[in-house]
């Protein structure tokens, strides 16, 4: 029994070890620079809430291209496997001790992520917040991927649209402490009443990252309310998620959705109109922003009030009160433009 | 309860003192086995059909099909699960890993349907047999290995998420085609209005329910989680039952996942099966099976399935607070623990 016991808590072991060594090699796989080799080049990293998502994925794409298009970027990527604040600091932690020049965040939590900001600053680095924002901290931009306004107004724009500017509407929202989500929600609520009186929200959902369970309350939210006509999926799970539940329930042209969807999971909704609209913003230009704005801190320079970082984005706004970097105007996809997008 | 001729310890019960009148044979024969229906899963039938009259009364369509049959087919993957997770935990066991391991089979699945385009019966026994294979390496290593089945199937957990994400490679699986519907939500998911994933789960459950208590193998897997030891010197063969216990609930997780994909949207990402072992777990627990081993039924573990469900689903249709089914689910654990805690205290004071 004894040696069963000890051969045992060696295979434990052994295969703690083979969990640990395999995380490595992931994250070391995936942390390969494409930076221009010699000469002054800046270290921007960029760790995003999880890696191996499509969204992140299509902002590592863009800081890549703008990491080549610049010359002097060598563009650093890695982010924990789940949205979790502390592997995310971990990540964080071991870019201060790399001594990076830029480190860009997407914060899981602003709050516990602004004290590590604050350590990076101390240690001669530059520290940025890029697609959630950490407003209680010492970073020196906040790359934004679209107003809050912007947002909360184009989703209850394009939803009114397709149920003709009046009835109920409910919104299938997923973590209940997402900042961004809950900000774009208020201002859904203040836009709907203010600008469509005959509308009404009215409920509001978390059905966290999970697809299905944001299926099933939609189509709760459906019994519910008999006379529902709009549903709003708030985050990328939960917005191809509300439109399955309105093609289940045989209610397509009845119950309309529309909500912030990644353009290929939107694609065969928009195509039969169980959804109407996806809300979102070029990702890659999301991504090709925030390492421009590295570069741009790393060489000491100030942001203009309006900024050409590329071709495609020749006119980039930049707050001063606030340090924020705006992206620009949300996009709409429908099923004419969602081809242009390939995640 | 006092009619058991073996107590939860596997030790014999002390039986009618010598001169005592024997009681005729066919009589101990019916009294070895539990009652068909355990108190618990009565208390559980009772507070399922109060709980649908009243949301029946209080909200305008909770009794009707259009929203029973969606809560049935969302029962149905975690109740699934809930009959192998039932066995393993009658054992002694405990398997943390299955919420990783949906992941895996969906994944497999999903990625197969999208490119070789198969047809619904290859996709189930694709999902069916990466399932088994998973929990072959879950029964394996507990059964020989002699560990702890939590630090088991904990390590064994990440290795299925790495093994998950590596075959997602940094991307959802988009565009899957609807094979599966015949387990979703949708019309093609029905028959005379009942859901194929629901009636599945039913009929894999009734077996099992016969199984655990007619067969003599069945008794086993109780056997095993009284005392092992015992349970040795009694001739059952330990290993076997607990490595059947993990491959079943490995085969059941692969037929569940295709539930999972049914019941989901056209893309899967990377948080499918997230968090579901815990699920499962509860509705084990609430269905009144002892996380201690050596008691259990499959019967209440649907039922704890069904009153989650119908809990999550309530607090949606009256317009509650999100949170407060995850209130209410806990209140749920604790109680059934509770009950059973107490249940063996009465137990080993008579």
């Amino acid at each position: 029994m004894r040696h069963h016991g000890r051969f045992a808590a060696a295979v434990a072991l052994t295969t703690t070890a083979a969990v640990a060594l395999a995380g490595c090699t992931k994250k070391n796989d995936t942390d390969d620079g494409t930076g221009a080799g010699s000469g002054s080049t800046y270290k921007v990293a960029f760790v995003p809430k999880l890696q191996g998502v499509p969204y992140f994925e299509a902002m590592n794409a863009g800081g890549k291209k703008a990491a080549d298009e610049l010359g002097d970027v060598q563009w650093l990527y890695q982010g924990p496997t789940q949205a979790d604040a502390a592997a995310q600091a971990d990540i964080v932690r071991s870019y201060i001790q790399q001594k990076v020049d830029v480190l860009i965040v997407a914060p899981n939590d602003p709050d516990s992520m602004a004290p590590l900001l604050q350590q990076a600053k101390s240690a001669g680095i530059h520290v940025a917040t890029a697609d959630t924002d950490a407003p209680n901290s010492a970073r020196e931009v906040f790359v934004n991927q679209a107003s809050t306004e912007g947002i909360g107004q184009g989703l209850t724009d394009a939803l009114m649209t397709a149920m003709g500017g009046k009835g109920k509407y409910a919104i299938v929202s997923c973590g209940q402490t997402a900042e961004n989500l809950n900000s774009w929600i208020k201002v859904q609520r203040a836009y709907t009443q203010e600008k469509y009186p005959q509308a009404q929200i009215v409920d509001v959902v978390y059905a966290g990252e999970d697809q299905a369970k944001a299926t099933q309350m939609a189509t709760d939210l459906m019994n519910a309310h008999p006379d529902l006509t709009g549903l709003v999926g708030e985050c990328t799970s939960s917005a191809p998620g509300v439109a399955q539940a309105v093609r289940d329930a045989g209610k397509i042209g009845k119950v309309f959705t529309v909500g912030l969807g990644t353009p290929q999971a939107m694609k065969p909704y928009l195509a039969d109109k169980s959804s109407s609209a996806s809300i979102l913003w070029d990702v890659e230009n999301l991504g090709y922003l925030t390492a421009w704005a590295g570069e741009q801190l790393a060489a000491g320079k100030q942001f203009q009030a309006t900024n050409k970082v590329s071709d495609a984005m020749p006119a980039v706004e930049y707050d001063s009160s606030s340090k924020v970097l705006l992206l620009g105007p949300p996009l709409t996809i429908t099923g004419e433009n969602v081809d242009d997008f390939n995640y | 309860m006092s009619t058991t001729a073996v107590d939860r310890h596997g030790r014999p019960d002390a039986g009618p003192p010598p001169g005592a009148p024997v009681p005729p044979r066919s009589r101990s024969r019916a009294s070895v086995l539990p009652s068909p229906m355990t108190g618990q899963e009565m208390v559980l039938v009772a507070v399922v059909a109060a709980l649908w009259v009243v949301l029946g009364l209080t909200t305008p369509a909770f009794l009707t099909a259009g929203s029973l049959q969606p809560l049935l087919v969302a029962t149905a993957p975690i109740a699934l699960v809930g009959v192998g997770m039932t066995i393993v935990i009658i054992t002694g066991g405990i398997d943390v890993s299955v919420g990783a391991a949906i992941m895996v089979c969906s994944v497999v699945t999903a990625k197969v349907l999208v490119t070789d385009e198969v047809n619904l019966a290859v996709a189930v026994l694709l999902s069916v047999a990466v399932g088994g294979l998973l929990g072959l390496i879950n029964g394996v290593l507990i059964a020989y290995g002699r560990v702890h089945a939590i630090i088991i199937t904990f390590g064994t957990a990440n290795l299925f998420l790495f093994a998950g994400l590596q075959i997602f490679g940094s991307s959802t699986v988009n565009g899957i085609p609807n094979t599966l519907d015949f387990f979703g939500r949708g019309p093609g998911g029905r028959t005379w209005g009942v859901p194929h994933a629901f009636l599945l789960t039913v009929l894999v459950t009734a077996l099992a329910w016969w199984y655990l208590r007619h067969a003599a193998g069945g008794r086993h897997f109780f056997a095993v989680g009284g005392d092992a030891h015992a349970a040795r010197l009694a001739g059952v063969r330990v290993q076997r039952r607990v490595l059947l216990a993990y491959l079943t609930t490995g085969l059941l997780v692969g037929l569940a996942s295709c539930f999972t994909i049914a019941q989901g949207t056209s893309t899967l990402d990377q948080s499918v099966g997230t968090g579901k072992e815990l699920a499962v777990i509860a509705a084990v627990v609430i269905g009144g099976t002892s996380i201690m081993g050596g008691r259990g039924s499959v019967l209440g573990t649907l039922l704890g399935a069904l009153l989650v469900q119908s809990v999550s689903s309530g607090v949606t249709q009256l317009g509650w607070r999100s949170q407060l089914s995850d209130l209410f689910v806990g209140i749920f654990i604790i109680v059934a623990v509770g009950a059973d805690l107490l249940r063996a205290r009465a137990r080993r004071s008579r």
